[in-house]
């Protein structure tokens, strides 16, 4: 049976991304979800926290000192998870006002929390679409905010999920073909949020191309004057920029055909004799 | 190939990137999308050029130093 169009959602869609930015999994809650919006939370929070610990509250420490202002990790990718940014804000700031070492798992540390950032900013996409989804309905196709997520990770896997062969390879050729140019021109200088803090933020969303770069080359000393840096710096980063057009791209298609594809959450032949027939 | 020419080529290669997610994002069917690329990479040359022509005289009038 086809969903009536006028049919009601579950919540306010604004409201439930509103909410999950807010505080991870509280979007799922507000729309009558409990168990997976705490689930949410500590998957969401516990990678967040993970990546403190191992970077011991430095990652704004990163900043040079005429960047920092309390508005500064509004650029950053764990402004995904707001509560989170504030808190780690308000309990460890800038850190004290003269240089210290930093930990030798600050790099895996300060990835956590960006990870956690962009994870919850998929969590609001899956949530938006859940307010929407009329109550005692379910969508058969994958929520969009999992094909995101595929999208983010592996840029064009989300249209390449979705049956968009052609556009998905294209959209891999770009933005892992700029990181790729970016961090060839940049010599691997690009890759090293102590270095170009923002430029990093920016070719992180880029996904596993810039993750596994950074991996391999992003930590190197650099010994001599690169001469190319600035525009591998901009390659780097518009390949992941780029890939925020491609996210909602997949979103726009993954929310209308998964609104297309709801049915009832119990089938019509698991209702008892004659329940249906109204 | 001098510098200038790396520039150039440069430009061409990023342009092609944005303007060809640009073409995805606004057209849903790949073929279209697809043949509007030259045509927006062209438009995208020319606001470049313009900007930066509008740059370049700002900096010799308005925001000189010198």
């Amino acid at each position: 049976m086809a969903p009536e169009p006028a049919a009601e959602g579950r919540g306010n869609p604004n409201v439930a991304a509103i909410l999950t930015w807010l505080i991870p999994g509280a979007g799922h809650v507000y729309l009558g979800r409990p168990i997976f919006g705490l689930v949410a939370f500590l998957v969401v929070n516990g990678i967040f926290l993970l990546g403190v610990r191992l970077s011991q509250g430095m990652a704004f420490e990163f900043l040079q000192t005429d960047l920092r202002s309390p508005i500064a990790p509004v650029l950053t990718p764990e402004v995904g998870n707001l509560s989170a940014v504030i808190w780690h804000m308000r309990e460890y700031g800038f850190g004290p006002p003269f240089p210290r070492p930093w930990p030798a798992s600050i790099d895996l540390g300060t990835w956590l929390t960006a990870f956690a950032g962009l994870l919850n900013g998929c969590l609001a996409c899956w949530a938006h679409f859940d307010a929407r989804v009329p109550k005692g309905m379910r969508p058969r196709r994958p929520s969009p905010g999992l094909l995101v997520l595929a999208a983010w990770i592996v840029p064009g896997l989300g249209h390449w999920l979705q049956g968009r062969r052609l556009r998905g390879a294209l959209v891999f050729a770009v933005v892992a073909g700029f990181v790729l140019l970016g961090t060839w021109l940049a010599q691997g200088a690009n890759l090293d949020r102590e270095r170009h803090f923002y430029y990093w933020s920016g070719q992180f969303l880029a996904g596993a191309p810039a993750w596994i770069l950074e991996l391999l080359h992003g930590h190197d000393l650099v010994r001599s004057d690169i001469r190319y840096v600035d525009a591998g710096l901009a390659f780097a980063a518009v390949g992941g920029l780029l890939n925020i057009l491609a996210w909602l791209d997949v979103y726009g298609v993954a929310e209308r055909e998964a609104l297309e594809s709801l049915v009832p959450e119990v089938e019509p032949s698991a209702m008892p004799a004659g329940e249906g027939a109204a | 190939m001098n510098d200038i020419g790396i520039h150039l080529l440069l430009f061409a290669v990023i342009g092609a990137g944005i303007m060809t997610m640009a073409a995805f994002y606004s057209e849903p069917v790949d073929s279209p999308a697809l043949r509007s690329i030259p045509r927006r990479l062209v438009v995208f040359a020319i606001g470049c050029g313009i900007l930066a022509a509008l740059m370049i005289l700002a900096e010799y009038t308005v925001a000189s130093v010198n």
